[in-house]
């Protein structure tokens, strides 16, 4: 069985290397499952981990396709969860997953870097999202509103938009975009100090619908705030962002020997940014946890009463969670704004707060490699599988009616799965200890 | 000064008056209990001590503040423990962090401390952490400290709980049926433990109670509430032997029975 694994990978290695193609990484993925779900003993797992790693990522290089990077995910996952492996060896790989395998795979595929940027994103903000709701227990689900405050934040400044009506040389320098970084962290905690101020009082439902309605007259405002002074340009959004200035960068990675072009240059920069991002959030929600403030978020949440009897008070707790989730958001709103160099309404809709919630919940609520899968999960699920999959179905079935094209049910299957979790696993993919004893309780 | 001055206190729920113009002093350093038939209103003037209700009339005095209508957070920082009646641990976190919990007011760390864990927030969480330690050693916890209190047997949960509100270094304590479910030597155990609360630490303790033979043991004076007012107050002796308790307890005409 040891062997098994390690030549099932060594196998795969080889296919992605002679004869990379959607068919030989699938059996990658199966060889994958082969190592993380038999009984192995650590040092064949890990080398067979190790195998696939490089595997995958020559499967990437050479052919480009995206299962590949589900690939890199799964064993990301299996890195932090499967027992009995080197610590050394586990953040070893994950580093070179992350730094070395992304990019080399998206040097040969650029949407993996749009992947691998939309995911980051998603994923700093469902960290985020998981201060409110995992810890604090807060039902948000207006939680885009703050990513749009972000956005707007940088958006406004960072193009002529600010023109409308302030005097100045607008847009702002991209390089401003890092100030806007800290600047978005105040406007997005202010916003939810404003929200959070009358919803907070409320309990369970009644918060969730509060927040929601608050959260859509975000996106409402920005909406219609383009008269009678134009400050969002209402739905047509703001373009062109500005993005900071990355000489520096190439410069880096020239001395580095890695010469980009402009397509991939922006690309590989603002990855770079959102793993950096991620990790500090992850700094920041581990800290948190392990403090006073993350104690008494949890205590709330487990029994207000008894909490209050401890000398917790009450809303400015909730609050304090609020802002901390929303500065969170904030962030990543500008990196979003930066990015995509446009910004509109339409990203931040009631979907997108449902989205991440949902990711919150699929990866496990208050568990933080949970949040960071379940941002992967649905992301790639969205963007890629179901695209590819219906693109898949138009060419062998062109006879299908155009109405029963897959990635026009990108909801219903999204909705599957988490209809199918809460049935078979409710404490979520990587559960939190805390969560898994609230849920064995119930 | 009293360490707590309650004057016709008063709660109503719509229609039932579940506290009656109740008026009571707590000496410093003295264990007090608070008996009465079930739904005398005991855990509400409990509830009306803490802040969890607002009393509709009536004033409560705490080592002479007026703490009348304040949040509960506001009167635990006043030195105000309690536990619950039914068992109110945080049952998915750890012993110690129960502990730590109930630290809250003790741990100075402002936020961005916290944020960015910096040496004044290590600091401040490894002084915590070793008092909390120090605190389930004298309750003899210790060696449960990493396991979820929702997996303690019954009587080391109440007795976590009992910590927990100790953690707070409140100069007043309140109990409610800090002895219900244990057997007798139990009990025992927690009669011993109460006084060497009140002895050693000096902490003013009021207790709920419906085990009678440890009210009677472990109070200096005890009041008596039916149907939300007071109807007695007094020694254990002078309590034990008065006609409208007994008949409050027996129905009417078991006094003259018992005389």
């Amino acid at each position: 069985m040891n062997a098994l694994s390690s030549l099932l990978s060594l196998a795969y290695l080889g296919l992605a290397f002679l004869a990379p193609s959607p068919v030989s990484h699938l059996f990658g993925l199966a060889a994958l499952g082969v190592t993380a779900f038999l009984r192995l003993s650590p040092t064949w797992r890990t080398l067979s981990l190790a195998l696939l790693t490089l595997a995958f990522t020559v499967g990437l290089m050479r052919s480009g396709n995206t299962l590949g990077l589900i690939g890199l995910v799964g064993i990301l996952v299996a890195l932090t969860t499967l027992p009995r492996i080197p610590t050394g060896i586990r953040v070893l790989l994950a580093l070179a997953i992350l730094l070395l395998s992304v990019p080399l795979a998206g040097f040969a595929n650029t949407f993996v870097f749009e992947l691998g940027i939309q995911i980051g994103i998603y994923a700093a903000m469902a960290l985020g999202l998981n201060v409110v709701v995992g810890m604090a227990g807060l039902l948000d689900l207006g939680y885009a509103a703050f990513f749009a405050v972000g956005a707007y934040t940088w958006a406004i400044f960072g193009s002529e938009q600010a023109k409308n009506f302030l005097q100045g040389n607008f847009p702002l320098p991209g390089e401003y975009m890092y100030l806007f970084m800290g600047i978005a962290i105040v406007t997005t905690a202010l916003t939810g100090l404003l929200i959070g101020l009358p919803a907070l009082r409320l309990r369970g439902d009644y918060l969730a619908i509060v927040t929601l309605g608050l959260g859509e007259v975000v996106r409402i405002l920005a909406n219609n705030l383009d008269h009678p002074i134009n400050f969002t340009n209402g739905p047509q959004g703001i373009t062109p962002v500005q993005r900071p200035p990355i000489d520096w960068f190439r410069q880096l990675m020239a001395t580095l020997g890695v010469h980009l072009d402009r397509t991939t240059d922006y690309q590989l920069f603002f990855y770079f940014l959102v793993l950096l991002m991620i990790g500090l959030v992850v700094l920041v929600n581990v800290n948190l946890a392990n403090s006073r403030f993350g104690r008494a978020w949890v205590a709330i949440r487990e029994d207000e009463v008894a909490a209050r009897s401890m000398g917790i008070p009450l809303l400015p707790t909730k609050l304090l969670a609020f802002m901390t989730g929303a500065a969170f958001s904030g962030v990543m709103g500008v990196i979003f704004a930066a990015q995509r160099t446009f910004v509109s309404p339409e990203s931040f809709t009631l979907l997108a707060s449902i989205t991440i919630l949902g990711m919150v919940i699929l990866g496990g609520m208050g568990s933080i490699p949970g949040a960071i899968l379940g941002a992967a999960a649905l992301t790639i699920l969205n963007l890629d599988v179901l695209k590819t999959f219906s693109e898949f179905v138009r060419i062998s079935l062109p006879q299908i009616p155009n109405q029963v094209d897959p990635a026009k049910y990108e909801r219903l299957v999204f909705g599957l799965i988490l209809v199918l979790m809460m049935i078979f696993r409710p404490e979520g993919l990587i559960p939190e200890k805390r969560h898994r004893a609230e849920m064995e309780e119930a | 000064m009293k360490a707590l001055e309650v004057t016709q206190a008063t709660k109503r729920f719509g229609g039932l008056v579940a506290v009656n113009d109740v008026s009571l002093s707590v000496n410093q350093g003295e264990i007090f209990s608070v008996i009465g038939p079930n739904g005398a209103g005991k855990t509400t003037f409990f509830n009306l001590l803490t802040g969890i209700y607002p009393p509709d009339e009536g004033r409560i005095l705490l080592f002479g503040k007026d703490v009348t209508g304040l949040p509960p957070d506001r009167i635990a920082k006043e030195g105000v423990g309690r536990t619950f009646q039914n068992i109110r641990l945080f049952g998915a976190m750890t012993v110690l962090e129960n502990l730590l919990v109930g630290m809250h007011i003790h741990i100075h760390v402002p936020y961005f401390h916290a944020v960015f864990r910096t040496p004044l927030a290590r600091r401040e969480e490894k002084r915590a952490e070793e008092e909390a330690k120090r605190l389930l050693e004298y309750v003899s916890l210790l060696h449960r400290k990493d396991e979820l209190a929702k997996n303690l047997p019954y009587g080391e949960q109440r007795k976590l709980e009992i910590a927990r509100a100790l953690a707070l270094k409140p100069r007043l304590l309140l109990l409610d049926e800090p002895a219900a479910g244990m057997n007798p030597k139990e009990t025992e155990e927690l009669q011993a433990f109460i006084q060497k609360l009140r002895d050693e630490l000096g902490i003013t303790i009021v207790l709920i109670e419906h085990d009678m033979r440890l009210v009677m043991r472990i109070s200096d004076r005890i009041a008596v509430l039916e149907y939300g007012s007071k109807i007695a107050e007094g020694s254990p002796e002078e309590v034990r032997t008065n006609p409208r308790v007994i008949e409050a307890y027996l129905g009417k005409g078991a006094a003259g029975g018992a005389a």
